[in-house]
């Protein structure tokens, strides 16, 4: 498990790379979920939307093996010791 | 050139203490034009469609304030689109 705080340029270069590639993610997973409340047999949607739900997993994983836990309860493994409550949180990112 | 803005004259009273404004303006976005949305629409890359607001280009409604434009200034008497 890698330090909790980006230090080093380089990682924070990384961490802020990672985290807005993560969050291009999420978004279109909310744009495809609100698409798909309406149009439930569109197939091709369906598709993406499950290709990016691996995307997301696999994304947040890897940033949270290298930065540590992004969710709380229950939503993230922890490192020991438990470093959820470790800078930087959102808003001092 | 097509906009999405559409403009309208609101009634102005000789009552009226402030200068009154003659033209005033709302924005339409693509949605009201779209109805049910068809499938399978081109998509923004993910990173452009976090900038965007959306996933769909044609669904995209970058609202443009009618008081910063070049023919509105804000202290203006209202925005007034013919007056340059």
């Amino acid at each position: 498990m890698a330090g909790r705080t980006p230090i080093t340029d380089e990682q924070k270069e990384m961490y802020f790379r990672m985290m807005e590639e993560i969050q291009a993610v999420d978004f279109v997973l909310v744009e495809l979920n609100l698409y798909l409340d309406t149009h439930p047999d569109d197939q091709q949607a369906v598709q993406q939307y499950n290709e990016y739900v691996q995307r997301s997993a696999a994304l947040k994983n890897r940033f949270q093996s290298m930065f540590g836990p992004l969710y709380g309860f229950g939503n993230s493994y922890s490192a020991s010791p438990f470093s959820w409550k470790e800078a930087p949180w959102p808003w001092q990112v | 050139m097509y906009t999405y803005r559409k403009y309208y004259e609101p009634y102005v009273s000789p009552l009226d203490p402030c200068p009154p404004m003659r033209v005033k303006s709302y924005e339409t976005p693509p949605q009201l034009y779209m109805g049910f949305q068809p499938p399978n629409l081109p998509q923004y890359h993910p990173r452009e469609a976090l900038k965007q607001g959306t996933l769909w280009p044609a669904l995209f409604a970058p609202y443009t304030n009618p008081y910063k434009g070049p023919g509105g200034g804000v202290d203006g008497g209202g925005e007034n689109p013919d007056n340059g």
